[in-house]
């Protein structure tokens, strides 16, 4: 079945659509072209006034500015290979818990889900300091655990989860599957799973991109600059009193394109939907 | 709804495959710690992007002198820097050299911080090499913890060409003239509104700024934020120098509308031409140079005196080994090759006054005005008790509000009440912490 | 499920407890540690921790920099909420209507990436977007007539600035989350009801929206607890590191950091978390109460 729904409305209405989502998403973009347009720029262009979209004078200089002065690309390496595991660890963890919490009903699980919602309330920044001290006695600063510890679990993605498994995952469904005499894990990962997929694949996504651009943390806890993350790499451009815009710039338009590609390969899964999930009438 | 044919797409096997990939690769990553430390690798925290090539420069011929040592320098902006230092600090956590201001007082007092060894402390000890307000900066009660590298005090910087279309030979001489070179500076397009500040006030921003450049003005008219006597200290700005500094801002501002708080403002505007004087620190030069190479510009020392804050170099490292390396660190960013080089490259004053730093000023007259000052300029420094950066917070954001308020302008009794809430206010941050003892 | 409650019961306790102590770890404990230290006066380096009591909450009541950031964040997060919901169901609803066409993949992208770009750079760029003299929001503005403003500058408009950004940031995420949700809506209850003459508008109205009601409690739960937490976008708006402060619009986060570590008061920052938690858990309640309820109606 097509994912396009052959309403019968005219066309006249759907160009109609694409002309106002074309619109927005191009004044979304604006900020960005800026950006991007600023890596390019040479400092005294950079200063000038209107600022100019397109360069005048395109200068690789801060690009090549960057890649030689930087490790940058190890920077990306870094954040590439922290970011997944926070995401499997997240997805693991969000899919096991969202599940149990939205399809059994026992006695404490609205405590227990109240208090995991609650926790993201507090900024991290806050209880930032007896997190750091916990992972200082236990020896990990400036390691891949020390870094990952923080981001093995997210509230919101448990929250996530529960709230898609309320009514995505028909409860007859796996009453059904009892009936068959199938196992809980089964059902979970047979069932439940399979049907979850679009909501897991934004999950991984928004988790993904949220170790991706994390700051605080990396900073205190892998405070070495190789070992660091793209974004404190980015932060170490700026000083008190002046920003190295040019490069700044081009160090962010950099690690834009990892960012796209990885959103783009992962759309993929999750725009299928239920239609594609297998679970029809 | 028949729920069979839910479990009828088999788990594809491909999906059994990457998962284990996923774990292999996982465990792999996992059993590789980040490099953990080498046993011969320093490591250098600092605060100023800037300063990065000057340590890597001293860095490398540190190599020269220890072949087995590497040194690793890890700059950010000075908000986080200062983060990390708080955090690093208590759990033993910090960098081997780390560039500090004034908070080392607080960690050397809480014995988180070791003295300087006995090689560091025979040269910040000697008066050939430092002036005695220098070495209190690195010290308390009398013992040296730190070397002192830079400091930052600040001129006038004002745009010749301005100048000389206004009619004005040269550089503001008192506090009053400050404000009718402003309004001869300004320039306003037809409807009478500045499109050129006469003199770039410091009127918004984030944080403690404000309240710092009201300090500096505030020091030509004898005031002063907090003030210490016997070890204590209170607020010294609800009087006359308080007025005055204040009432020179609201007369700028709201009556002769010499700048505006929307203006683009500071190095930057001075860069652009859309300021005609300010008042900051010499790293402005090596922007300057940088940003705006042709900017005809000169530079002047304030009326009475500047602030003065002393950057130094610490080594919380208790590795004896170590410390000894990093010391040894420190002292070669004190040869008079890389102070020479500092100055000239980056622009922040060194402050060891044996080294011959004329060939830089010769070639750089703007810094003159930093290092030629008249007799009797007076320095100030920011104390190190912790709730100098509360105190100063807060008076900013009443500042930032007072600077605008219409109400204050040419009511001498207004700003008498405004300072001394304010005032009151510090003083009882001050009594909190247990700083203060009245005047 | 009652054949299977034993066996569930089993299930759920064991698949949850391994979630569980890594929560009782990395998040659990750092807040109670954080919460507990509101009764108390801490410097972060002093081994002593004098018990205070409430001191910390006595004082921040009469404490006009917190009052202020509590003022702002709370305007800040409602409207983020208020304009980030409504625009990110109506972009959703479109560009799902619009999924078969190949620009489906740019739209979604577009309004995504936004939620990922690195803030400082970012943050930059809207800088200029706002400049008061020469930039394009007052070009555009003065091409209908309306006077410059000075958008950094005046305590309200750069308010308004910080809102602009977060909601920028914002609606990326709640397109995306809406939009699995759109599609995981079973085709089967669109059929039917087209089957019963129902138009577009009564689809969205009448099978997307209720289907949604879990995703859309999710999105606004998420909105108002992030917007609470802004930090970086009004610092970065206002810092002065090119020589052009803007007005620092004080946020919560930005008043608790200030008191962490440069103030050196990590008791009284926790005091400042404690008093977000307890605003923020009521306003979660009441959102949980509102989709509840209406779902209840429906």
């Amino acid at each position: 079945m097509s994912a396009e729904r052959a309403t019968g409305a005219s066309g006249v209405a759907d160009r109609v659509i694409d002309v106002a989502l074309m619109a927005i998403s191009f004044a979304m973009l604006t900020p960005l072209a800026f950006l991007v347009s600023n890596a390019f720029k040479t400092p005294a262009e950079l200063l000038a006034w209107p600022p100019t979209l397109i360069p005048d004078a395109p200068t690789l200089d801060n690009l090549r500015a960057v890649i030689r002065e930087t490790p940058l690309f190890r920077w990306i390496f870094n954040t590439i290979a922290f970011a997944t595991l926070s995401t499997a660890a997240i997805v693991t963890t969000s899919a096991v818990a969202g599940y149990v919490l939205a399809k059994f009903r026992l006695p404490g699980f609205g405590l227990i889900f109240g208090t995991i919602l609650a926790t993201a309330i507090i900024p991290f920044e806050v209880y930032m300091i007896p997190l750091y001290l916990g992972v200082q006695a236990a020896g990990l600063l400036n390691t891949l655990w020390g870094l990952l510890i923080a981001y093995l679990v997210m509230s919101f993605g448990i929250f996530l989860i529960r709230q898609y498994a309320m009514t995505s995952i028909p409860d007859e469904l796996i009453e059904a599957a009892r009936v068959d005499g199938a196992g809980e894990w089964w059902i979970f990962l047979r069932v439940a799973l399979p049907l979850m997929r679009g909501p897991l694949g934004a999950l991984g996504v928004l988790a993904f991109f949220q170790a991706w651009t994390a700051f605080a943390w990396p900073l205190v806890v892998a405070a070495k600059t190789e070992a660091q993350v793209i974004e404190v790499g980015l932060a170490l451009f700026q000083t008190g009193f002046t920003v190295e815009l040019g490069r700044l710039s081009a160090a962010a338009a950099v690690a834009l394109v990892p960012s796209v590609v990885f959103f783009a390969v992962m759309r993929r899964n999750f725009v299928r939907g239920v239609a594609a999930s297998g679970m029809k009438e | 709804m028949s729920a069979r044919d839910a479990f009828a797409p088999p788990p594809g096997p491909s999906a059994t495959r990457r998962r284990a990939l996923c774990a292999a690769l996982a465990a792999t990553l996992m059993a590789a710690p980040l490099p953990a430390l080498a046993q011969q690798k320093l490591t250098l925290w600092s605060g100023w992007t800037e300063l990065k090539p000057f340590y890597e420069r001293v860095a490398a011929q540190f190599k020269k002198k220890h072949p087995d040592v590497d040194i690793s320098v890890e700059v950010i902006a000075l908000r986080e820097h200062e983060k990390r230092i708080a955090l690093a600090m208590p759990s033993g956590a910090a960098a081997d050299i780390i560039e500090m201001q004034v908070e080392y007082g607080r960690y050397a007092e809480a014995g988180l911080l070791p003295p300087a060894n006995a090689a560091a402390t025979a040269f910040v000890s000697d008066p050939k090499h430092f002036d005695k307000f220098v070495q209190d900066a690195v010290s308390v009660s009398g013992k040296v913890y730190g070397v002192p590298l830079f400091r930052g005090q600040t001129v006038l910087f004002y745009n010749t060409d301005m100048f000389a279309k206004a009619g004005l030979s040269g550089p503001p001489k008192t506090m009053e003239d400050y404000t009718t070179y402003a309004e001869k500076l300004t320039q306003r397009d037809s409807a009478g509104k500045p499109t050129v500040s006469g003199w770039s006030l410091r009127l918004s921003g984030g944080g403690m700024g404000i309240a710092e450049k009201f300090w500096i003005n505030m020091h030509q008219y004898g005031g002063a934020v907090v003030r210490e006597k016997n070890g204590k200290w209170f607020a010294d700005y609800a009087n006359e120098a308080g007025r005055k500094t204040l009432k020179q801002y609201l007369d700028n501002v709201i009556v002769k509308k010499t700048v505006s708080p929307e203006m683009k403002a500071d190095a930057e505007a001075f860069s652009l031409g859309q300021t005609a004087m300010f008042i900051r620190e010499s790293w402005v030069i090596g922007d300057i140079a940088k940003k705006a190479p042709g900017l005809p510009y000169a530079t002047a020392p304030l009326p009475k005196g500047s602030i003065v804050i002393p950057v130094g170099l610490y080594v919380p490292t208790k590795d004896a080994k170590k410390a000894a390396l990093a010391w040894d660190y420190t002292l070669m960013a004190n040869e008079p090759e890389n102070l020479v080089w500092l100055l000239d490259n980056v622009g922040w004053l060194p402050n060891r006054k044996d080294v011959d730093y004329s060939g830089v000023i010769k070639a750089k007259p703007a810094f003159e005005a930093f290092v030629n000052y008249p007799k009797d300029h007076s320095f100030f420094t920011l104390p190190f008790i912790t709730p100098v950066s509360e105190v100063l917070t807060r008076l900013a954001a009443r500042l930032e509000k007072g600077y605008l308020d219409p109400a204050l302008a040419g009511n001498d009794a207004a700003i008498d009440a405004f300072l001394k809430a304010a005032a009151d206010e510090t003083n009882t941050i001050l009594k909190r912490e247990g700083f203060y003892g009245a005047p | 499920m009652r054949s299977g409650a034993r066996s569930g019961l089993g299930f759920a306790l064991v698949a949850l407890a391994p979630v569980l102590t890594i929560y009782a770890t990395v998040r659990i404990y750092p807040i109670a540690e954080t919460l507990r230290l509101s009764l108390h006066n801490w410097n972060i380096i002093s081994p002593r921790k004098p018990f205070i009591g409430l001191a910390n909450f006595e004082e921040l009541m009469g404490d006009a920099l917190f009052l202020e950031a509590l003022r702002n964040t709370t305007i800040i997060a409602f409207a983020v909420l208020a304009i980030t919901i409504p625009a990110a169901l109506a972009l959703a609803a479109l560009i799902n209507h619009r999924y078969g066409s190949r620009l489906a993949g740019f739209y979604e992208t577009a309004i995504f990436i936004p939620h990922v770009v690195s803030l400082v750079p970012a943050a930059l760029a809207w800088k200029w977007v706002f400049d008061a003299k020469l930039g394009p929001l007052n070009w555009l503005l003065g091409r209908f007539g309306v006077a410059a403003q000075p958008w950094l500058y005046d305590p309200v408009l750069a308010v308004i600035c910080v809102i602009v950004l977060c909601a920028w940031q914002a609606v990326g995420y709640a397109v995306l989350i809406l939009i699995v949700g759109m599609r995981n809506i079973s085709p089967s209850l669109y059929e039917a009801a087209r089957l019963d003459g129902a138009n577009s508008w009564q689809l969205f109205r009448f099978i997307t929206t209720p289907q949604l009601k879990p995703v859309l409690l999710y999105v606004s739960v998420v909105t108002l607890i992030s917007s609470f937490n802004i930090y970086a976008q009004a610092f970065v708006l206002a810092s002065d590191s090119q020589g052009a402060p803007g007005k620092l619009v004080r946020v919560l986060v930005l008043d608790m950091l200030e008191n962490s570590f440069r103030n050196y008061r990590v008791g009284y920052a926790a005091a400042e978390a404690v008093i977000l938690l307890a605003i923020v858990l009521v306003l979660t309640g009441a959102q949980f109460r509102l989709f509840r309820d209406r779902s209840a109606a429906s």
